[in-house]
């Protein structure tokens, strides 16, 4: 829920509630302040026609705003309520009376006088009315000015926001958030946001200047190790033992620069080291990759099939797209079985490469992670299906793993 | 055949230095960009090894000075960056390869070889060797002036072994040689194994000796004696 919806609801709860009992209290309060007033007036009245029959020793027929009756039977002195039918309207209608003794001509007659309640009634509830209309007005004037509000002080606040979610700490920009908003808590909201964005942004860079440095720094040595142990492999008089020992030494220090290469590979991918775009044919890189594969897949007497159904529309590094189909082609032609098959599938959506092949012992959820190897002692490095995963990631591509059991093959399916 | 090799890292140059001047090359060497800028101006070469990442200078701006100077040498790029970007601009410039370090010494005077015969001879190139005559023009290889046929991988194999006469070429190095980044899809020392013995019973077959020996634990080696 809204930050404003929250707070109005309070607000809206709260105004009700007081309205409630501020209404009640009005309701008696108008209701009892009448009553005293209307009170009040019969008194008013009872002095005025004690004046009149001591001055003209006749008693009034009739009294201003209110009716008088005269009695000769005694009635209870004092004032009461009393509640009357309406001739005209066949209602009852409250009543206000006040009844008293007056002696006029040597007559004790009892006077009453009375005064409709009615009216009184009336005002309370005209007040009471009025009470709810403002009421009404009140809350509607509240959501009008939520709105407004919601859309005009909270504005840069959705800017912020925006921008947030549009940040992306690899292209290396600064967070676009202006720092001087109307809003003070905004201005140093974006302010702390800002700080905090450059701070990312350095630690980042830094970071990949080590990744890279690193790197770099690294390539020398191991080529340094290897040339210097060519040169060591070429002394010729040197005994079977150590040069069985430096042929080793040889084919690790290769190893190593293999494994660097393709760390360096995935850290570049990470890195979006390859902005460069173009379009390229698909199918022209898997062909190429299978011709430069052929002697293996001869070896291997794989027999090679394809179905080609369209071309996709792809922008791509052209190294990435030929280390994208490469990995795949390899590792197809690596685990496959000797006389097995390698179909592969390409369509406008979907590049598909299927091999045979013995079934996997280890789950297919870890088959991208790294250094992850069917055979642990091989000596690839097992970076290849990460170098798969990473690149789709980059290009938004997803990469499935399926096994389908009666034919025993495996297929890697590459959504574009 | 005089050669300048550029680079920075003292061991790697003496390495290259030495392997090379066993191949008869006379090589000199230049430390920094100053220092090698000064020798292409004033000296003639038939090919510059350069690394791209140099003390004073950037590797690229010596390419461009030499084809500026519409200078015969050959160039070979060394770089320890392996960037694509870095090696399309050097081919650019007019670069005759690519190499990133590290990389086999082998493999580095097979294509230092290659650049030099491609410059050299404008119509005939012929790699001789004993009783072999190899023209890599038209792929054909000659034992005593007959035809000899080889599949691609065994004309390929011995192309390497022969660009590295008398050398131990490491397994490793022949695989890299050949498939490059797909060395490692199979088990391709096995296969390197089984080309060799191909071409070894093929040039057998034409009466010639067993040039290329197994080296134990080591690879193999084209002998010249």
């Amino acid at each position: 829920m809204k930050l404003l919806a929250t707070t109005t609801r309070y607000y809206l709860l709260l105004a009700t509630l007081v309205f409630a009992v501020g209404s009640v209290v009005l309701y008696y309060g108008i209701g009892l302040a009448l009553r005293e007033e209307v009170g009040e007036q019969l008194v008013n009245q009872q002095t005025a026609v004690r004046h009149r029959v001591q001055a003209t020793g006749r008693l009034p027929e009739s009294v201003s705003g209110g009716e008088l009756l005269l009695s000769t039977a005694a009635q209870s002195l004092g004032l009461r309520d009393t509640v009357i039918l309406d001739a005209v309207e066949q209602e009852p209608v409250p009543y206000r009376q006040l009844s008293f003794p007056v002696s006029a001509g040597g007559v004790r007659r009892w006077v009453t006088l009375r005064k409709s309640l009615l009216e009184t009634e009336d005002m309370v509830k005209m007040a009471l009315s009025v009470m709810l209309t403002v009421l009404a007005l009140l809350l509607l004037s509240q959501g009008l000015l939520n709105r407004w509000l919601a859309r005009r002080l909270w504005s840069p606040f959705q800017q912020t926001l925006q921008a947030l979610r549009h940040y992306d700490l690899q292209q290396q920009q600064p967070l676009h958030v202006p720092v001087h908003t109307s809003i003070d808590e905004f201005s140093e909201l974006n302010q702390a946001l800002l700080q905090m964005s450059q701070r990312l942004a350095a630690d980042y860079q830094s970071l990949k200047d080590f990744t890279e440095n690193a790197a770099h720094e690294t390539r020398t040595p191991l080529a340094i190790m290897q040339a210097k142990l060519e040169q060591l492999l070429q002394v010729g008089e040197l005994p079977p033992a150590p040069a069985a020992l430096v042929g080793e030494l040889y084919t690790a220090t290769v190893r190593l620069a293999r494994l660097h290469h393709a760390l360096t590979l995935l850290s570049k991918i990470e890195n979006r080291q390859f902005p460069q775009l173009v379009a390229l044919q698909l199918e022209q890189v898997l062909l190429n990759r299978l011709f430069q594969l052929q002697d293996f897949i001869e070896e291997k007497e794989l027999v090679v099939t394809c179905q080609v159904q369209g071309a996709p529309a792809l922008q791509m590094h052209p190294a990435l797209a030929d280390s994208l189909v490469g990995n795949l082609l390899q590792n197809a032609i690596k685990h496959n079985c000797r006389g097995g098959r390698l179909h592969w599938v390409l369509t406008p959506h979907e590049l598909a490469i299927r091999n045979t092949g013995p079934a996997l012992t280890q789950e297919p959820e870890r088959f991208f992670e790294r250094f992850r190897k069917l055979n642990p002692s091989s000596e690839s490095p097992g970076l290849g299906l990460s170098i798969v995963q990473q690149i789709c990631r980059y290009y938004g591509f997803s990469v499935h793993y399926t096994f389908s059991v009666p034919e025993a093959e495996h297929t890697l399916r590459v959504k574009f | 055949m005089k050669i300048l090799i550029v680079e920075d890292e003292p061991a790697l140059r003496s390495s290259l230095a030495e392997y090379l001047r066993q191949d008869g090359y006379v090589c000199e060497t230049a430390a920094d960009y100053p220092q090698a800028h000064e020798k292409v101006k004033l000296y003639a070469y038939d090919c510059v090894l350069v690394d791209l990442t140099l003390p004073g200078g950037h590797g690229l701006a010596l390419i461009s000075t030499l084809k500026a100077d519409n200078s015969r040498a050959g160039v070979l790029i060394i770089s320890a960056r392996d960037s694509l970007d870095d090696k399309v601009l050097g081919l650019e410039l007019g670069a005759d390869d690519y190499l990133a370090k590290p990389f086999h010494l082998a493999e580095l005077n097979a294509r230092l070889k290659a650049i030099i015969r491609r410059r050299q001879f404008q119509g005939q190139r012929q790699l001789l060797f004993r009783e072999l005559s190899v023209f890599p023009d038209q792929a054909l290889v000659l034992v005593r002036d007959e035809p000899l046929t080889l599949t691609r991988m065994e004309y390929n194999l011995l192309l390497f072994l022969l660009a590295n006469p008398n050398r131990v070429l490491t397994k490793v190095s022949i695989a890299e040689h050949l498939w490059g980044d797909d060395a490692d899809t199979a088990d391709s020392f096995d296969f390197i194994y089984t080309h060799l013995k191909n071409l070894r019973k093929k040039l057998q077959e034409k009466g010639v000796d067993n040039y290329i020996h197994t080296i134990y634990g080591m690879g193999y080696k084209l002998s010249s004696t």
